[in-house]
């Protein structure tokens, strides 16, 4: 399979298909959509890489990213989402569900 | 060195007494002919915060607003002369809706049935075989409330004579206007609907004492030892309106490293565009009616809780950003700014609706509010002045 990612974030790779949201709201639901296991693997893969992911994708202006970069900094803009279940711990669950009727509508990254 | 931090020390009743003690009647948190004197006497006769200048960039650049508990559907339009002025969303032919759309750019408005057209400063421009009519176009503007802005927010009142804006903020006109909101160029937003009081709703969100019990881990350094309840370092009253400077605790743990990053990146950020930090940083500004604002450059959100009708109200929640995404590295901390609010306010909503089950059931004549659950007394006492004050007028004949 090829690479999806910009080099350097193999690590990412397995998680490129499915956690890559195209909207906040739809980055935000997918803290929930999948096994707690995968979800604690994507973080886990990605909480080492933020800094480097973010000090990558700060040299190309957003509106020039390749589809690689996008999709890498949608990655991590799920993880920005994601990295909450930990402060959660076990009442991620029932935080999910209070979490649905919170809406969200705008952000300027889905502008 | 000495780092020695005092003890916190809550603000001492004796300093509130003036606010009263008493127990508040429950009745007003359900009963549908209370809220029709809220309706008359404090919806209709406030300032009502329902958007930003941002919003409308551009002449032709419109929004609508439905505001339920004045049955009106308002159109907000920056007109040619680059005015923002607001309208009834309604044809002066026969009442229909003009406007569909939430939002959008256009020069003029078309009302679907019939066709009569309106400029974007209200004038009725065209208007199908008019020479039928009996009326001149002149007489057929669509009816204009009235609208003002402080710090780049706009308000809309749906009083005859309104108070000026900037006098009915007071003294809180000047600090609001040296906050970021007053320079925001965008903002995000996330929204909910509510089976609760407008009331009771907002109260949640000037009270503390609910913190480690609703929020125990997302507060993160709300409470502490010293101020186990995470109440307020103190409070400000200005005629309705009222603040609190949030407490907070300067031993917590660090957060986590994303969380770090985001708001590491957001000061630089801001520093960069010229905003510091001020004194107002740790103010939550509470204008009466219906809205909050949050000082902190970082997490800089509004909150606007607007009533449905006596037990059911939408909120929404903004946080207001300068400049759009300048990187990644901003995206990505604005994204998670907003997720961690998010989080913290998702977790009220559920308890807030029981409170209100329990209200509605009109099991109790009272509730009851502690010395540090003064604003939401306060916000009781502004409400039942504002109802006792047009029942006399109404009693009088005045209104």
């Amino acid at each position: 399979m090829s690479a999806q990612l910009p080099k350097g974030f193999a690590a990412l790779e397995p998680f490129a298909e499915r956690w890559a949201g195209a909207t906040a709201a739809e980055r935000a639901d997918l803290r929930a959509a999948h096994a707690i296991a995968e979800r604690d693997a994507f973080a886990a893969a990605c909480a080492p890489l933020l800094a480097q992911g973010l000090a990558r994708l700060d040299q190309t202006p957003l509106a020039e990213q390749d589809e690689a970069e996008q999709r890498l900094m949608r990655l991590l803009l799920t993880y920005a989402h994601v990295s909450l279940a930990a402060v959660q711990g076990p009442d991620e669950a029932m935080h999910a569900r209070l979490r649905t009727d919170m809406r969200i509508t705008r952000t300027p990254a889905d502008v | 060195m000495n780092t020695h931090v005092p003890r916190f020390e809550p603000v001492a009743q004796q300093n509130l007494d003036w606010l009263g003690t008493e127990p508040i009647p429950a009745s007003a948190y359900y009963d549908p002919a209370w809220f029709e004197l809220e309706r008359q006497a404090v919806f209709r006769r406030s300032w009502l915060q329902i958007g930003h200048v941002c919003e409308l960039p551009e002449p032709g650049s419109f929004v609508r607003r439905e505001i339920e508990v004045a049955h009106a559907s308002i159109l907000i339009v920056r007109g040619k002369d680059l005015r923002i002025r607001a309208f009834h969303n309604v044809c002066t032919h026969r009442g229909t809706q003009l406007v569909a759309e939430e939002a959008g750019r256009q020069s003029s408005f078309s009302c679907p049935y019939h066709r009569w057209t309106f400029s974007g400063e209200g004038e009725l421009v065209g208007a199908p075989d008019f020479e039928q009519f009996h009326v001149t176009k002149a007489d057929c503007a669509l009816p204009a409330i009235a609208v003002d802005i402080c710090a780049g927010m706009i308000f809309i009142s749906f009083a005859e004579h309104p108070p000026v804006l900037r006098e009915w903020l007071g003294d809180l006109a000047e600090r609001l206007e040296a906050l970021p909101i007053a320079k925001a160029t965008t903002f995000t937003e996330y929204v909910y609907e509510i089976d609760a009081n407008w009331k009771l709703t907002y109260d949640n969100f000037q009270e503390n004492y609910h913190l480690r019990f609703i929020h125990p881990r997302s507060s993160g350094g709300g409470t502490g030892p010293d101020n186990p309840f995470g109440y307020p370092a103190r409070y400000g009253f200005h005629g309705p309106h009222r603040t609190q400077t949030i407490w907070v605790n300067s031993e917590a743990p660090l957060p986590s490293t994303a969380t770090q990053v985001a708001f590491g990146t957001a000061m630089q950020r801001l520093a960069a565009q010229g905003v510091t930090a001020t004194e107002d940083g740790r103010d939550y500004f509470a204008l009466f009616p219906n809205f909050f604002l949050f000082g902190s450059p970082a997490q800089h959100f509004s909150h606007m809780v607007m009533p449905i009708n006596a037990t059911r109200s939408r909120g929404v929640f903004r946080l207001y950003w300068i400049g759009e995404d300048s990187s990644a590295s901003e995206r990505f901390a604005r994204e998670h700014l907003m997720a961690l609010t998010r989080d913290v306010h998702s977790e009220d909503r559920g308890v807030i609706e029981a409170g209100q089950r329990g209200l509605s059931s009109g099991a109790l004549r009272h509730i009851h509010f502690q010395t540090q659950e003064v604003l939401c007394r306060h916000l009781y006492n502004e409400v039942e002045a504002a109802v006792r004050a047009y029942q006399a007028e109404t009693a009088a004949g005045i209104t």
